[in-house]
């Protein structure tokens, strides 16, 4: 609501208008992109290639869907992707918020060397090379650790949460100490409960981190074992081989000769969009809180 | 003399105490702290592993590196890396993108986010101004991956866009958006500013909540419009985020981004597409040329380094507001 002693000229009162068309048409621009991905995914593939598909399938079917499931391996990548979602953001938070505990427990005497040590990593770093010559050092090359073993710790998150931890009452760490819980205990059944705000912020930044990123499956995956949906999207959009695979698979199965590599991309990008599209706008409020604390300690 | 030596003796073992209790002090305290010092150990293994090896890497930069052999085995050859890539024939044109890409990112796409957020500000119905910030989000939850889907299949030939454009009669045959190099950077400049948009406005618009109330109530008594209202309060309220985010921006001028022009970048485009950190991909993990390309990213980082370091100071100097 705009207040009331600011006045609206005439000129004020057209620009409103246009303001409204020129938001209702950002709106679209944001969202038709994925609306068309939609349309084209729900129609039969050969049909799509006739143009004029705007709002709405003209022949309705779930054949695309059903051939990246039944022949694409899209099932295994969803269950990689989901298990490294899980995995991946369960860890960072565990790790990166026990880390937090450790440098605000008020008289441990590594509690400033601790934060120091890992405020010179959001700063410094070896760069891509050599981080890909110590992850092949290392064994980590073809295997699911990769996902989550070199992310396991994080300064940022080990700050966000820090400055959390400072904001309760410490009382209530002290009467657990003095009752005999140990310093496990404690972040275990105190800090982890109360610290559940800023921990669902983390946990969402984490996971749309762990679904979307796609590089380094791709780089630390040379065989393709560990392939995530994103991955799988990738080959069908720059891969020859998989649109000859394609063509191999409707000369022997009648029923995808109507497929095309178009209709087949707009379903897996549906599949790996979807659950991003349902996710984001509950998880809004955790997202910008996190982003206005991140500010608030610069 | 005697007497002397009673106190040398007495000092020893007032002295003597004193360590002891010091040192006891130390056990029980580690003794108590137990718990905390396991918990640091691990961190500090992980640590040392994976940050601060990679951090030694960086050495490679400065030897014959092969897969295998240790540093110690490997021959030393000082600065010849950071010379060749002086001497490519690519090298200016990779710096050109780089710097072109940048340019328009942080102009073009700079500019966006805050005329948003200014834009939005002025949406009187709430659940409107919320609606529409609620998508604006939309596209930076996706990857690029899924850009790069989306974008070819809407810019495709026989894509929506081209076939709106042909029956509306703007245009005779489909324009290839994708695929040629002259319209890669307007195309890469757009396609960051829809994914980013939204989101970077988010800063903006906290920053115009936080705008002091009374400001406007003074501004109206002078007789303020609501334009000038924006131009005379908003923005300057505003103004030291803005200059925040932009030294942060010059600091980051060399990353051009990476994953968009793997994507969305064709061989055709290479001239055009082609960043130091695709540079630094393409030669270190696919060609394996691996001290070459850490030589490339080190250089990468000092001179963003000192371009962050360069960018703050001449902000403290000319406008008294610094990240540091």
């Amino acid at each position: 609501m705009r207040p009331p002693y600011i006045k609206n000229s005439i000129g004020g009162k057209i620009f409103d208008v246009f303001l409204v068309i020129f938001m209702l048409l950002f709106s679209f621009i944001m969202i038709y992109p994925f609306y068309n991905q939609l349309i084209i995914s729900l129609n039969e593939g050969l049909d799509t290639t006739r143009g004029g598909l705007y709002f709405y399938p003209r022949v309705p079917t779930l054949q695309n869907y059903v051939y990246m499931f039944k022949r694409g391996n899209l099932l295994r990548g969803a269950i990689v992707s989901i298990a490294r979602v899980i995995v991946g953001t369960a860890t960072t938070i565990f790790c990166s918020g026990i880390l937090a505990y450790v440098t605000t427990v008020k008289d441990f005497s590594g509690r400033r060397f601790m934060r120091i040590v890992y405020l010179i990593t959001m700063y410094f770093g070896g760069g891509m090379i050599p981080t890909y010559l110590l992850i092949s050092k290392l064994g980590l090359m073809d295997t699911f650790t990769v996902y989550w073993l070199p992310g396991l710790f994080n300064a940022y998150y080990m700050l966000l949460i820090a400055s959390y931890i400072y904001g309760l009452p410490e009382s209530l760490t002290e009467s657990a100490r003095i009752d005999g819980a140990g310093d496990l205990r404690i972040y275990i059944q105190i800090i982890l409960p109360l610290c559940l705000p800023v921990l669902a912020a983390i946990a969402v930044m984490a996971g749309v981190g762990h679904w979307n990123s796609w590089f380094d499956v791709m780089i630390y995956n040379p065989s393709g074992k560990w392939d995530t949906l994103q991955v799988h999207l990738r080959r069908i959009l720059l891969d020859v081989e998989q649109l000859q695979k394609l063509k191999s698979d409707q000369q022997q199965a009648a029923e995808m000769r109507k497929l095309t590599p178009e209709s087949i991309r707009a379903a897996t990008t549906m599949i790996v969009t979807i659950p991003i599209v349902i996710v984001y706008p509950l998880m809004q409020k955790y997202f910008v809180g996190g982003i206005t604390i991140g500010a608030v300690k610069g | 003399m005697s007497q002397k030596q009673i106190n040398v003796a007495s000092i020893t073992s007032v002295d003597s105490k004193k360590q002891k209790t010091k040192w006891d002090n130390l056990i029980s305290r580690l003794k108590r702290e137990k718990t905390l010092w396991i918990i640091s150990g691990i961190a500090l293994v992980w640590v040392a592993i994976f940050a601060y090896a990679p951090m030694y890497g960086i050495l490679f930069a400065f030897y014959n590196y092969q897969p295998g052999l240790g540093l110690a085995q490997s021959e030393f050859v000082g600065l010849k890396y950071f010379k060749e890539f002086f001497l490519l024939p690519d090298v200016w044109l990779i710096l050109r993108n780089t710097l072109v890409i940048s340019g328009l990112n942080l102009t073009i796409g700079f500019v966006a986010p805050i005329i948003f957020a200014l834009l939005l500000n002025e949406i009187s119905n709430v659940h409107f101004k919320k609606a529409v910030q609620t998508i604006s989000y939309l596209p930076h939850f996706v990857s690029w991956v899924v850009v790069a889907s989306i974008m070819f299949t809407l810019l495709g030939n026989e894509g929506v866009v081209n076939e709106v454009l042909i029956k509306l009669g703007f245009i005779e045959k489909p324009i290839r958006f994708m695929g040629e190099g002259k319209n890669f950077w307007a195309l890469l400049t757009a396609a960051n500013i829809w994914k980013s948009v939204g989101w970077s406005a988010i800063i903006y618009i906290s920053a115009i909540a936080g705008v002091d109330q009374e400001l406007y109530q003074a501004g109206a008594v002078d007789g303020l419009s609501r334009f000038g209202m924006v131009w005379h309060i908003t923005l300057p309220s505003i103004a030291p985020t803005i200059i925040l985010l932009f030294i942060l921006g010059i600091g980051g001028i060399l990353n051009a981004g990476f994953e968009q022009q793997l994507l969305i970048g064709a061989p055709q485009t290479r001239d055009y597409h082609e960043v130091i950190d695709t540079y630094v991909y393409r030669y270190g993990i696919q060609l394996g040329r691996y001290s070459f390309a850490t030589a490339v990213g080190v250089m990468k980082s000092v001179i963003g380094f000192g371009l962050v370091i360069l960018s703050n100071t001449l902000s403290k100097k000319v406008t008294d507001m610094s990240l540091f």
